[in-house]
C-alpha cells in the first residue's frame, strides 16, 4: 500500500503485455516420446537425454514474431501417462492448436496416434489445429515407423506432418511455426465468415451503397 | 517409488509441482486478462467517441467517427462495409496490401476479436455452448484445490440455525446433501490422483486402457456414480474419468469467497449501526448479516442535507487482483445532527451490485469533525474480468447517538471504464457528495433481475383446511396464512459461466418487530431459476399483515453456503418506520394492497430485484 502520504501509486509494470495475441498449443502424445523435450529445445534451446517424466502438466511460454505480429505462445506439456489423463485432458478445451507427437523408434507410441487423435476430437473444439511429429528422427538406427507410415498416417487424419529431433534440434521451430500459421489462417477464416455482423449499426438506405466496389478515390 | 512408505510423500510432491504450474499458469491468466480489458475499453472509448445518435446536433453529413463534418464534392466521405456508417478518409484503416478497408472502429473490432482471442471463443462456443469464455481448466482445478485445502483446516460450518424455525427440515437436508455432494467431487480429484499414484506401475500401457473408457464415451460417464465410499482403493477406470466432470461443474468461477475475502476486516462492533436485536441470532452467519445490511440500506436511516467533497484515490493491483481505494478525507460536510452541531463520520464502501455485508468495508469513526482526515485504504479482492461489472459506492455516514445512522453523501463510479493502468487516476481526487438516488438501483444500476411470485391470503375460516392439505403444515394457524409461491426468476445477474445455484429467502415483519424467516431449496445451474416453492407464514392476520413487509432476497449460494451472494432483493408492504415515503403507485404495491384485500385469491406479481 502507498503511504498516506503518497499523492500517487506506482506505476505497474506492463512489459508482458508486449505482444499482439496469445495462442494455445498443446502438445500430446504417449509417455517419453520427447514432449518435454521438443519443448525445452524450443522454448530454451536445451537439451538433456536423461528421462524425466511430467507431472500432471507443465507450460513454457514463448513470444515469436510472425507475420508482423508478436504472437505469445503458451505451450502446455502434458504428460503422456494414463493416470493424468484427467488433468491432461481438461486442458484440451482451451488450446487452439496441437501438437501430436510420437517416436519413431516406438512402434506403440505410433499406434496410440489414433486414439490420441480422438481425444483431441472429444475433448476440443472442433477447428482444432493438429500437427502429427514423429521426434527422434536423429535416431535412424532405431528406427521402426518409417517416414512413409507417418506421411500416410498424418494424410488419413488430415494433419500435417513433420519429422523432428529435439536432440539434433531438426524442425522443432519449424514445427511450431507451421502450426501458429495454421492457426492464423483458421482465425481469419473463423473472422472472414463472421464479417458481417462486426457491428451492430446498420443503416437501411445505406446498404445499397455499400454494394458498389469500394472506391478509394479521395473523397476526402 | 517402488515402496509403499513413499508413496504419500511422493503425492504430496507431485501436488506440490502441480500447483506451481497452475499458480504460474494464473499470474499468466491475470496478465492476459488485463491486456483484454485494456483492448476492451479502448474499443469503447472509440465507440463512444463516435456516439453519433446520442449527440444532439446530429448532422446527416458527418463522419460517423470523428465528427468531421463531409463535403457536398470534395470531402464526401464514403460508407464503410462493417458498420454502414458514412466516414471520412482519415478514420479509415486499409487492410493489408489491398484497396479494401474499414472505419475505425470496425477495424479494431476486428483487431479485438483476433487480440483477446475471442474469435476463438466464438467458434469453441459452437461445440461447448455452457464453456465459460475465460474461465481456464487451470483456474478450475486450482480453485477446487485452494477449496480442498481450506476443508482440511476448517472444518464446514453447519447451515444457519437461526432460519430454521420456519424452513421445512426437507430443505436443509437438501442442503447438506448439496454440500456433501461437492465435498466428494473435490475428494474425487484427489482420490484420482491418488488412484494414479497406485497405478505407477501399470502406467507405461499408455493407451490401451483409454480405448474402453472413449466407447463408453465422456456423456454417459457423466451419469457418474457418486455414491461411493471414500475410502475405496480400488476405484475402477469409469469413476476416474468422471471425476473430471465432476470437479469442473461445481466451480462457479466468481466465488463469492474470492471477490471480498476481508483483506481488510474493518468491522467495528461499536459502529455498527444497527438494531443490536438482529445479531443476537449469531454474527458468524452471513446471510442474516447481509439481510440487515440490505434493510438499513433500503432506507432505515436519516438524511442530512448534503454538502460536501470527499478525497479519495483507486488503484488495482493486477499481480494480487486487490482493488484498493485509500480514503484521505472529507471537508464541509453536513452535521449529522443539525441542531446540536454533531458530526462523527466515517465512510463506507460496497462494490455494487454486491450490497452483502461481505461487500461492505468501512473506515473508522472520526468523532466531531465535518473535516475530518482518514488516511485509510479498504481493500476488496475482485478478479480483473469481474472489474468491468461493478460500480464503486463510497458513501459517508454519520454514527448518532443510539447507532442511528445519518447519510451524508455518496459517490458511484462505474468501474468498467476506469482505466486502472493511467498513472493519473491513481491520484488522489476530490468527489463532490450526492445524495442518494430516489431510486439509486433505477439511475444507476440495471435492475437485477425480475422475480415471479403469486400470493394468497387464507383466512382461517373457509378454505383453510384445503390449504392445510395442499401446503402440508399442521400447524395451527390461529389469525390466518400468508401463502407465497416463488414461482421463478430471470435476468439474474448470473455467474461468469452464466449459471446460478440460486435460492430465494422470504422475511416477513411484523408490527412487533416480530420476523418470520423461510427459505426456498437451491435451483442448481439455472441462469432463469424455477423453484415454485410455497412459502406459508402462518399466524398471521391481514390486520397485521397491513403493517408488515415482506421482503424477498434471491441469493447465489456459495460452496460452503457461508458466503452466499445476494442477487437482488424485492420488498412489498409498509416501510419500517416509515422512513421513506409510501410509493403505492408503484404495480408491486398495488398488486400487494390486491392480495390483502381479496383474500382466497392468488394473485400474480413480477417484482423487480434491486
Amino acid at each position: 500500500m502507498a503511504s498516506a502520504t503518497d499523492s500517487r501509486y506506482g506505476q505497474k509494470e506492463s512489459s508482458d503485455q508486449n505482444f499482439d495475441y496469445m495462442f494455445k498449443i498443446l502438445i500430446i502424445g504417449n509417455s517419453s516420446v520427447g514432449k518435454t523435450s521438443f519443448l525445452f529445445r524450443y522454448a530454451d534451446d536445451s537439451f538433456t537425454p536423461a528421462f524425466v517424466s511430467t507431472v500432471g502438466i507443465d507450460f513454457k511460454v514463448k513470444t515469436i514474431y510472425r507475420n508482423d505480429k508478436r504472437i505469445k505462445l503458451q505451450i502446455w506439456d502434458t504428460a503422456g501417462q494414463e493416470r493424468y489423463r484427467t488433468i491432461t485432458t481438461a486442458y484440451y478445451r482451451g488450446a487452439m492448436g496441437f501438437i501430436l507427437m510420437y517416436d519413431i523408434t516406438n512402434e506403440e507410441s505410433f499406434n496410440a496416434v489414433q486414439d490420441w487423435s480422438t481425444q483431441i476430437k472429444t475433448y476440443s473444439w472442433d477447428n482444432a489445429q493438429v500437427l502429427l511429429v514423429g521426434n527422434k528422427c536423429d535416431m535412424e538406427d532405431e528406427r521402426v515407423v518409417s517416414s512413409e507410415r507417418g506421411r500416410q498416417l498424418a494424410d488419413h487424419l488430415g494433419f500435417e506432418f513433420f519429422e523432428a529431433s529435439a536432440k539434433d534440434n531438426i524442425n522443432v521451430k519449424q514445427t511450431f511455426e507451421r502450426l501458429v500459421d495454421v492457426i492464423c489462417e483458421k482465425m481469419s477464416e473463423s473472422l472472414d465468415t463472421a464479417d458481417p455482423a462486426v457491428t451492430g449499426a446498420k443503416q437501411g438506405p445505406q446498404l445499397t451503397d455499400q454494394q458498389a466496389p469500394p472506391h478509394q478515390d479521395c473523397a476526402c | 517409488m517402488a515402496r509403499d512408505v513413499n508413496l504419500n510423500s511422493l503425492q504430496e510432491l507431485e501436488r506440490e509441482v502441480i500447483l506451481q504450474v497452475l499458480y504460474r499458469d494464473q499470474a499468466v491468466q491475470n496478465i492476459e486478462e488485463e491486456r483484454i480489458r485494456k483492448l476492451k475499453t479502448h474499443l469503447q472509448h472509440l465507440r463512444w467517441k463516435g456516439a453519433k445518435s446520442v449527440s444532439p446536433e446530429y448532422k446527416e453529413k458527418s463522419c460517423a467517427r470523428c465528427q468531421r463534418e463531409l463535403g457536398l464534392l470534395l470531402n464526401r466521405g464514403a460508407v464503410c462495409k462493417g458498420c454502414s456508417h458514412r466516414v471520412c478518409s482519415e478514420c479509415r484503416v486499409f487492410l493489408r496490401k489491398t484497396s479494401a478497408w474499414k472505419c475505425t472502429v470496425c477495424f479494431e473490432d476486428r483487431n479485438v476479436k483476433i487480440k483477446t482471442g475471442e474469435w476463438f471463443f466464438e467458434e469453441r462456443a459452437k461445440k461447448f455452448p455452457t464453456e465459460g469464455k475465460h474461465g481456464t481448466a487451470g483456474a478450475k482445478l486450482l480453485q477446487s484445490y485452494q477449496e480442498l485445502s481450506k476443508i482440511s483446516v476448517v472444518p464446514p460450518t453447519p447451515p444457519p440455525l437461526s432460519e430454521s424455525q420456519c424452513s421445512s427440515s426437507s430443505n436443509r437436508l437438501q442442503e447438506l446433501g448439496q454440500f456433501k455432494g461437492f465435498n466428494k467431487s473435490v475428494e474425487n480429484l484427489f482420490l484420482s490422483v491418488t488412484t494414479h499414484m497406485k497405478k505407477l506401475s501399470k502406467s507405461q500401457n499408455d493407451m490401451t486402457s483409454d480405448k474402453q473408457l472413449r466407447a463408453t464415451g465422456p456423456r454417459q460417464c457423466a451419469g457418474r456414480t457418486e455414491r461411493r465410499s471414500q475410502s475405496d482403493t480400488a476405484i475402477n477406470v469409469t469413476t476416474r474419468k468422471a471425476s473430471m466432470p465432476d470437479i469442473l461443474k461445481p466451480l462457479n468461477q466468481e466465488s463469492p469467497r474470492r471477490l471480498t475475502s476481508p483483506v481488510l476486516k474493518q468491522e467495528d462492533l461499536s459502529s455498527r449501526p444497527t438494531p443490536s436485536a438482529f445479531f443476537s441470532g449469531g454474527l458468524r452467519h452471513a446471510s442474516l448479516i447481509s439481510i440487515n445490511s440490505t434493510c438499513t440500506e433500503m432506507g432505515n436511516f436519516d438524511n442530512a442535507n448534503i454538502t460536501g467533497e470527499i478525497e479519495f484515490a483507486l488503484r488495482y493491483c493486477f499481480k494480487t487482483c486487490s482493488l484498493e481505494i485509500c480514503i484521505k478525507a472529507c471537508k464541509n460536510l453536513a452535521y449529522g445532527e443539525e441542531k446540536k452541531k454533531k458530526c462523527n463520520p466515517y465512510v463506507k464502501t460496497y462494490l455494487l451490485p454486491d450490497r452483502s455485508s461481505q461487500g461492505k468495508r468501512k473506515t473508522g469513526v472520526q468523532k466531531n469533525t465535518v473535516d475530518p482526515t482518514f488516511q485509510e485504504t479498504l481493500k476488496y479482492q475482485v478478479e480483473p474480468s469481474q472489474l468491468g461489472a461493478r460500480w464503486l459506492q463510497v458513501s459517508v455516514w454519520h454514527l448518532g447517538t443510539l447507532t442511528r445512522r445519518v447519510f451524508l453523501g455518496e459517490v458511484t463510479i462505474p468501474l468498467a471504464t476506469w482505466d486502472f493502468e493511467d498513472s493519473t487516476t491513481q491520484c488522489f481526487c476530490w468527489y463532490p457528495l450526492r445524495a442518494k438516488a430516489e431510486k439509486l438501483e433505477d439511475s444507476i444500476l440495471p435492475s437485477n433481475g425480475e422475480l415471479e411470485v403469486r400470493a394468497k391470503l387464507v383466512f382461517p375460516a373457509g378454505p383453510r383446511k384445503l390449504q392445510e392439505a395442499q401446503e402440508g403444515t399442521d400447524q395451527p394457524s390461529p389469525n390466518g396464512q400468508l401463502c407465497f409461491v416463488v414461482l421463478g426468476a430471470k435476468n439474474l445477474p448470473v455467474r461468469s459461466d452464466g449459471t446460478l445455484n440460486s435460492f430465494v429467502k422470504g422475511c416477513l415483519t411484523l408490527p412487533d418487530q416480530h420476523k418470520l424467516k423461510l427459505k426456498s431449496p437451491v435451483a442448481k445451474k439455472q441462469a432463469c431459476p424455477q423453484w415454485k416453492h410455497s412459502f406459508v407464514f402462518n399466524g398471521v392476520s391481514p390486520s397485521q399483515l397491513r403493517q408488515s413487509s415482506l421482503e424477498l432476497t434471491v441469493w447465489d449460494q456459495a460452496i460452503f453456503g457461508v458466503n452466499d451472494r445476494l442477487l437482488g432483493e424485492a420488498r412489498l408492504g409498509s416501510k419500517e418506520d416509515g422512513a421513506a415515503g409510501e410509493d403505492s403507485g408503484s404495480p408491486s404495491e398495488r398488486q400487494w394492497q390486491k392480495v390483502l384485500s381479496s383474500p382466497n385469491l392468488w394473485t400474480d406479481m413480477t417484482l423487480i430485484l434491486h
